[in-house]
């Protein structure tokens, strides 16, 4: 818990709340003023919009420890404020709402607009308000009653303010709490157990690839030495990034997990794998699927070889194929692009790994022990030198 | 829709700042006006231990002109920008950027250093300040060193950050005044993810020729010479000159799939060009 | 006479002011606009606790184990723990519907992402979610149905295992096809509407509690249908109504998707009865997103015949409706697809007709009837077949449709369907339009080229909304809710003001205005004494709520009835109070007026509640009370209709869509609000808006919804909905009190069609035509270049 103390609607409170709770929750749960609405929670809406030393903010995704020393506004200590007064009346004379529950948080975007807007254009009063959304009027009431009120405090003399009158730089709210003095605000969480998945030795379902990556590397050594090779599955594992195993494999059975980072975002995916494989094809197939716990998601992945001889046989070429697909929250959230991206980046990274992995260990076979390879480590160089190549490459034309 | 539990520090000055995120050791998350990470930890995508948060940091407020650029810190938001608070070196190249961001409640907290740090490829600065030519200034324990925003951003979401290490400020150069700027974006609505975002510097004075190809999912496509899209050379026709098959070209290259995607591309960069024109 | 004493409030202003057909502001704003309205989140009760379930990650699985940490055990519910609760069942008469049975929490496997598996109960609902987080699902996938189509076929997996095949029902309705197979003119298409999220602001909630002394469970839920509500859960918890009380405080937005009995309140009146919490739960966005996506998603295979001269020979079609995984509460998963049928041919005419429906279940959310229901969908394909027709004749599209509706003076119309059309002039409503979105300029302007490069093109559609029907519609589909008459009480105070309750529920129409304009109409009393009580089933008199369009007639109908009671035994009393003979003395503005002298309402009600003494020895023992049941003379519905015209600029190359002008002239009957019709037609049309360009819950293969934010999924916002030019024709229903008809829907009926026809009527140049809403950027792009390769020369 942390403690902070804000003013809100010009009342000073203290309270003590966890560092998780956002503004709008402490507000109606501390404070019971439930006129702060929560639309989307992350951001969108502008259900939960109010003012923040003055000036609109969203009060889901800013966290109540962040407003330590904030003047907070909510639309109850709006009731006497002269342009919400003038909107309110609009609003009602030009129906400007119907259930009411974004209307809080538009009246505190109008209100902004009417502050700041220097005419009643309708464009630029409509794009001051995308960020507030309103499933219920069509917004034609809402343009018009936001409208009427510039109007009408022009028609009157009444100059806009430039800047809603903030000088302060940085996010609204931030640098009012005592710094220095009290620097430091801290709490632990209550501790959340990291659950084990319950190991389950239920098959390997099949399943179809949404999204498959097609590879190919070529080793210096025969196929039949290749294929070999793809048989000693920690060492296929130790070229899949972020890869480890749990357990012991067999030649058909491997149980592990996977952590995959996306931006800030990380999962890891325990799971286990089978593996087939047909010497008469030179070609495999590990099958697996894992389950993040965290973030209820769960992936089913393929990794697909061939081997074909090159060379005259004295070289080969491992012509891979990734397939996976996403399940569960990730799935859901993720923009697509980004997963997409991500594990374009992850497959080809996992090719370059085995690349170097088996011609070391097919050079070792003669020459030198293996060494370990930083998965992590290589793959920004690879990208940004195939970036880097085909600029040159184009610029060259 | 609530964060999973994490402790918060609130820092007093960037040294003491730099200090915990290094004592830190990666398990910890920096937020400024967190309106890119606050939704991610509502959503539970992002659950760090601990939150170290910068935004009161005066450090990190401050904007000025120094020689030929203009330092602006990482907390420096959308808005200061957009409402002229800060000064501008950009001839409004910048504020226009900034006004077209999210939502003005969203502008009023989010920061151009966490927008930066974020590196979302839909994201503006990610692909705004390459074609101004800016750089960002990082900071760690071990002291700053300046990148190119173009090799800072990495891909979806990676930037070169190492462990410990914060965006401290970006450095934008005074755009000449023969420079021509083009922005455009392609958003279904605004305030919405960019689909394509394209950023042109052009100088025809000088023959030179800046040119992002943003929003593709992936890092942005920087060509920090892009005579290649007008025929070789940059004169005051260049705008004739865009050759549309040279950005189709590298579309392609980079990976997209997708014709539609990569046609609303090319439109947008021709927009930016017509725009610049 | 003067006005009594004790009321201080001021003379109401008779007429129009504040009766039938005042624009008057509403009533109920102040609150709203102070942040003061009460939604289900805002409730505080002591002890309150907070609930979040674990949801299923997968669309369709066995469940094998739900793991629960020890520690967790008393503040964790599985479908163990709620083994005497009975499943929803929402059972059709129709034959041939097969039955679904949904548990309240998954039983044996789940069957869409977000069905509910256990509860979580903790102080706050960030710790709920924690403990949420740490129960472990053990899931065996199972192949997912998600493409209604594909769900027919041979060998699919079953939703329901113990069906044959993955249809909820099969429908056939024919009016002998083969006479239209020879006509000239024969246009087929594949037509689609995407999968929604009705997105209403705010989400569902529930507040759950008992209370020991009524031996009563109280709970605060958002529901458009309250009393419903209450049957549903009576039989799935087993105990009788009285011990039931619903609340239903203000609702941040219905639209149909709280039209429902959730499995959420079952659960948390269990955890209320049997574990003594007090619970809430508060649907998040991520929640409405990923697991109640439900409206929507309709397909037609369709062929229309013509006549050379655009006039319909017939329509065969079949058409099919992705219902999810449940049939839900009270609709049940056939409403929609069967209702195609029976809708398809709307105001138009013609000689043969066909149409198969299949209602499919899949492993999605159970779908509800979104505002509109099936009509969006169906006035989406019909019209643009409409526009097909006219290109293959040669004609200007409305010229098409003004050889096919229906005519004022075959009103009242039975058209191939038996749906009986009430009143109405369609093709005036056609001329208006055309005239105000001016078709010719527009053709003019297509001829020139656009300066900026964008294609220009207009479209139009026509629609009927049937609204208010009643029993012998709804008997026919044998779902749990049939409506009969409609009730309403209606209260005179002793102070003179008027209590009017009723059992449909307002988030957002504005019936307690409006209701109180029908109090008003009827006795003259000032809106301002009127106070009109909803949401509340121990307040409230039965009625199966709002929706279908229907509060405005039906429960008008019952307050104007209520009233009418009211009014003759207020005037028996004021009559003797003025020493007159009752048949001479009239009730106006308010007061009971003979000759010479008048008395005010109030003080009729002060002598009938305290001054007994004063009145008539044969005065009405009922007093100044009714309740009164209303139905109308037919409830076959109400007909309201519009023809929305628009205008849009394309952009070919980014495959944005403007909409340059947007005109609507409609037909709601005798308005008893202006404004409110209004309002209803606006927010309509945003909402018709979002469907045609922005709005579409895709699903990958595997049945994940993929737009789970509002980042993701669309909604429109201030710049994309214009402010549309609104013609009004009146022609009163022949059928309901004052003439009025229900139009709370039909804004967003039309305007995915007649976007569709404008968006193609620019892009046919081109040669392309989109069939598939929403018209996203992405699809017109592609269609533009898959039409610029087709024309590009074979090399």
């Amino acid at each position: 818990m942390t403690e902070i103390g804000i003013e809100v609607n010009a009342r000073a409170v203290k309270a003590w709340v966890e560092p998780r709770t956002h503004l709008a929750d402490f507000l109606r749960d501390h404070l019971n003023l439930t006129g702060t609405h929560l639309g989307c929670e992350h951001g969108v809406c502008g259900a939960c919009t109010l003012l923040i030393d003055g000036m609109p903010a969203r009060s889901c995704i800013t966290f109540a420890a962040a407003c330590d020393g904030a003047h907070v506004t909510t639309i109850e200590g709006l009731d006497d404020d002269e342009i919400a007064t003038e909107l309110r009346s609009a609003f009602t004379r030009e129906h400007a709402l119907q259930c009411g529950y974004c209307t809080p948080g538009m009246l505190i975007s109008a209100r902004d607009l009417v502050l700041r807007l220097d005419a009643a254009n309708e464009r630029d009063i409509r794009l001051g308000l995308a960020g507030n959304l309103c499933r219920c009027t069509g917004y034609v009431g809402i343009v018009r009653a936001v409208r009427s009120v510039i109007e009408d405090r022009r028609k009157r003399g009444i100059r806009p303010v430039l800047s809603a009158g903030r000088e302060q730089l940085g996010p609204v709210g931030s640098g009012n709490g005592a710094r220095g003095s009290r620097a430091q605000v801290s709490s632990r969480p209550a501790n959340v157990e990291a659950p084990e998945r319950a190991s389950s030795a239920a098959a390997i379902p099949d399943f179809v690839a949404d999204k498959i990556f097609e590879q190919h590397v070529t080793i210096a050594a025969p196929p039949a030495e290749v294929f070999a090779m793809f048989g000693d599955i920690k060492q296929i594992a130790a070229c899949l990034p972020g890869a480890s195993l749990t357990a012991e494999p067999t030649p058909e059975h491997v149980e592990g997990l996977i952590e995959v980072r996306l931006g800030p975002i990380s999962a890891g995916f325990r799971g286990s794998a089978r593996i087939g494989r047909d010497a008469s094809t030179m070609s495999g197939r590990i099958v697996g699927t894992g389950n993040d716990q965290r973030s209820r998601s769960s992936t089913q992945g393929e990794i697909r070889y061939h081997l074909v001889p090159i060379e005259q046989g004295a070289a080969t070429r491992v012509e891979l194929s990734i397939g996976y697909s996403l399940q569960g929250m990730l799935a859901q959230i993720a923009r697509e692009g980004l997963v997409r991206d991500l594990a374009s980046r992850l497959t080809a990274e996992f090719a370059r790994n085995l690349e170097r992995r088996l011609s070391g260990t097919a050079e070792s076979q003669r020459t030198r022990p293996a060494s370990p390879v930083d998965g992590g480590a290589l793959l920004f160089d690879v990208l940004r030198g195939r970036v880097r190549a085909i600029l040159r490459g184009l610029l060259r034309r | 829709m609530k964060a999973a539990p994490f402790a918060y520090e609130r820092p007093s000055d960037l040294n003491a700042a730099v200090a915990l995120i290094a004592e830190a050791d990666g398990a910890a998350k920096i937020i400024a006006g967190g309106q890119s990470l606050g939704p991610m930890l509502n959503l539970r995508l992002v659950q760090p231990e601990l939150i170290i948060d910068i935004a009161g940091l005066a450090e990190l407020k401050q904007a000025g002109r120094s020689g030929d650029e203009l330092l602006i810190g990482a907390c420096i938001t959308h808005g200061d920008i957009e409402d002229g608070r800060i000064p501008d070196v950009t001839r409004s190249a910048m504020r226009c950027v900034a006004g077209a961001i999210a939502y003005r409640a969203v502008r009023n907290r989010g920061t151009i250093g966490g927008s930066l740090s974020h590196a979302d490829p839909a994201a503006d600065w990610v692909s705004a300040l390459p074609a101004l030519g800016a750089k960002v200034r990082l900071r760690s324990i071990n002291g700053v060193r300046d990148l190119a925003v173009e090799h800072f951003i990495r891909g979806a979401l990676e930037t070169a950050l190492q462990p410990g290490e914060i965006v401290e400020a970006v450095r934008v150069p005074v755009m000449r005044p023969s420079a021509r700027w083009g922005y455009v974006k392609a958003c279904r609505k605004p305030g919405e993810f960019a689909h394509a975002i394209a950023a042109v510097m052009i100088d025809p004075e000088r023959g030179a020729a800046c040119a992002v190809i943003g929003a593709i999912e992936a890092a942005p496509i920087v060509l920090r010479d892009a005579a290649s899209l007008f025929g070789g050379s940059v004169t005051g026709n260049f705008r004739r000159q865009f050759d549309a098959r040279v950005a189709e070209a590298l579309l392609v290259e980079a990976g997209l799939a997708n014709a539609a995607d990569r046609h609303i591309h090319v439109a947008v960069l021709r927009r930016a060009i017509d725009e610049a024109a | 006479m003067s006005d009594g004493e004790r009321v201080s409030a001021p003379r109401m202003t008779a007429g129009p002011g504040q009766g039938i057909g005042a624009r008057m502001p509403r009533k109920e704003d102040d609150r709203f606009l102070r942040g003061r309205g009460q939604y289900v989140a805002d409730i505080r009760l002591a002890g309150l606790q907070d609930v979040a379930f674990v949801r299923s990650p997968l669309a369709h699985a066995r469940i094998k184990a739900v793991h629960v940490p020890e520690r967790y055990r008393q503040l964790v519910f599985t479908a163990s723990d709620l083994a005497a609760v009975k499943p929803i069942r929402a059972v059709s008469g129709l034959p041939g519907f097969k039955i679904s049975e949904q548990p309240v929490l998954a039983t044996g496997k789940v069957r869409h992402v977000g069905e509910l598996v256990a509860i979580c109960v903790a102080p706050t609902r960030a710790e709920a979610e924690d403990i949420a987080a740490s129960v472990i699902l053990d899931l065996e996938p199972l192949p997912a149905v998600h493409d209604m189509r594909k769900a027919r076929d041979a060998g699919t997996a079953l939703v329901h295992e113990h069906w044959a095949d993955n249809v909820f029902l099969e429908t056939l309705f024919e009016v002998d096809i083969a006479p239209a197979l020879d006509a000239p003119i024969k246009v087929t298409r594949e037509i689609s509407t995407a999968r929604q999220c009705m997105s209403p602001l705010e989400g569902r909630g529930v507040v759950a509690t008992f209370d020991h002394r009524l031996d009563q469970l109280t709970l605060y839920t958002g529901a458009q249908m309250p009393h419903i509500v209450r049957n549903g859960l009576s039989d799935c918890l087993g105990i009788e109504q009285g011990r039931i009380r619903i609340v239903s405080p203000d609702i941040g937005g219905g639209f149909g998707h709280k039209g429902i009995l959730l499995p959420e309140e079952v659960c948390l009146c269990w955890l209320a009865m049997q574990k003594h919490f007090t619970v809430r739960w508060i649907e998040d966005r991520r929640e409405h997103l990923s697991a109640s996506a439900n409206c929507r998603e309709h397909h037609y295979d369709i062929t229309v015949y013509a006549e050379r001269d655009g006039r319909l020979r017939g329509i065969d079609c079949e058409a099919t409706v992705d219902s999810g995984a449940y049939s839900s509460y009270p609709f049940s998963a056939c409403l929609e697809a069967a209702q195609v049928a029976s809708i398809l041919p709307g105001p138009y005419r013609m000689p043969a007709y066909r149409c198969r429906t299949f209602s499919v279940a899949t492993n999605k959310c159970p779908i509800l009837p979104y505002r509109g229901v099936a009509r969006t969908g169906v006035c989406f394909a019909l019209e643009i077949m409409l526009d097909a027709v006219a290109a293959e004749a040669g004609l200007e599209p409305a010229e098409v449709r003004l050889r096919n509706l229906v005519q004022p003076d075959e009103m009242p119309f039975d058209n191939i369907t038996n749906k009986h059309f009430d009143s109405g002039d369609y093709p005036e409503a056609m001329r208006r339009a055309v005239a105000a979105i001016d078709v010719a300029s527009v053709r003019r302007r297509q001829l020139k080229q656009e300066a900026d490069g964008r294609l220009i093109g207009t479209g139009l559609s026509v629609y009927c909304e049937q609204a208010a029907h009643g029993t012998s519609v709804y008997a026919g589909w044998g779902i749990p809710m049939v409506p009969g008459h409609e009730q309403a009480s209606a209260r005179m105070t002793p102070d003179g003001g008027l209590e009017i309750r009723v059992g449909v529920h307002s988030h957002g129409q504005g019936m307690e205005t409006t209701l109180a304009q029908v109090a008003h109409e009827i006795l003259g009393i000032d809106t301002a004494k009127v106070r009109v009580i909803h949401g509340d089933t121990a307040l409230t008199p039965y009625s199966t709520g709002t929706w279908g369009s229907r509060s405005m007639v039906m429960a008008g109908g019952a307050v104007g009835t209520a009233c009418e009671k009211i009014a003759e035994r207020a005037k028996h009393i004021g009559a003797k109070l003025l020493q007159l003979d009752p048949a001479s003395v009239s009730l106006r503005d308010g007061r009971v007026c003979g000759p010479t002298s008048s008395i005010d309402l109030s003080e009729i009600a002060h002598t009938w509640y305290r001054r007994p003494q004063d009145l008539p020895p044969d005065v009405d023992p009922a007093g100044l009370e009714s309740t009164s049941g209303y139905k109308p003379q037919r409830d076959s519905g109400t007909f309201s209709y519009a023809v929305h015209a628009v205008t849009v600029a394309i952009d070919p190359d980014l495959g944005s869509v403007e909409l340059l002008d947007y005109v609507i002239v409609e037909d709601g009957g005798v308005l008893v609000n202006p404004m409110i019709v209004d309002g209803q037609i606006y927010g309509g049309l945003a909402q018709g808006i979002g469907t045609a360009l922005y709005e579409e819950m895709p699903f990958d293969s595997a049945g994940q919804p993929l737009a789970t934010t509002l980042a993701d999924y669309l909604l429109p916002g201030p710049t994309e909905v214009p402010e549309p030019r609104l013609d009004h024709m009146e022609t009163p229903s022949p059928y309901t009190m004052f003439g009025v008809k229900g139009i709370g829907e039909g804004g967003a009926i039309a305007p995915p069609a007649a976007i569709a026809n404008a968006v193609n009527d620019a892009l046919r140049p081109l040669g392309v035509e989109l069939l598939h809403s929403p018209i996203s950027p992405r699809r017109i792009v592609e269609a533009v270049l898959a039409a610029r390769e087709a024309e590009r020369p074979a090399a």
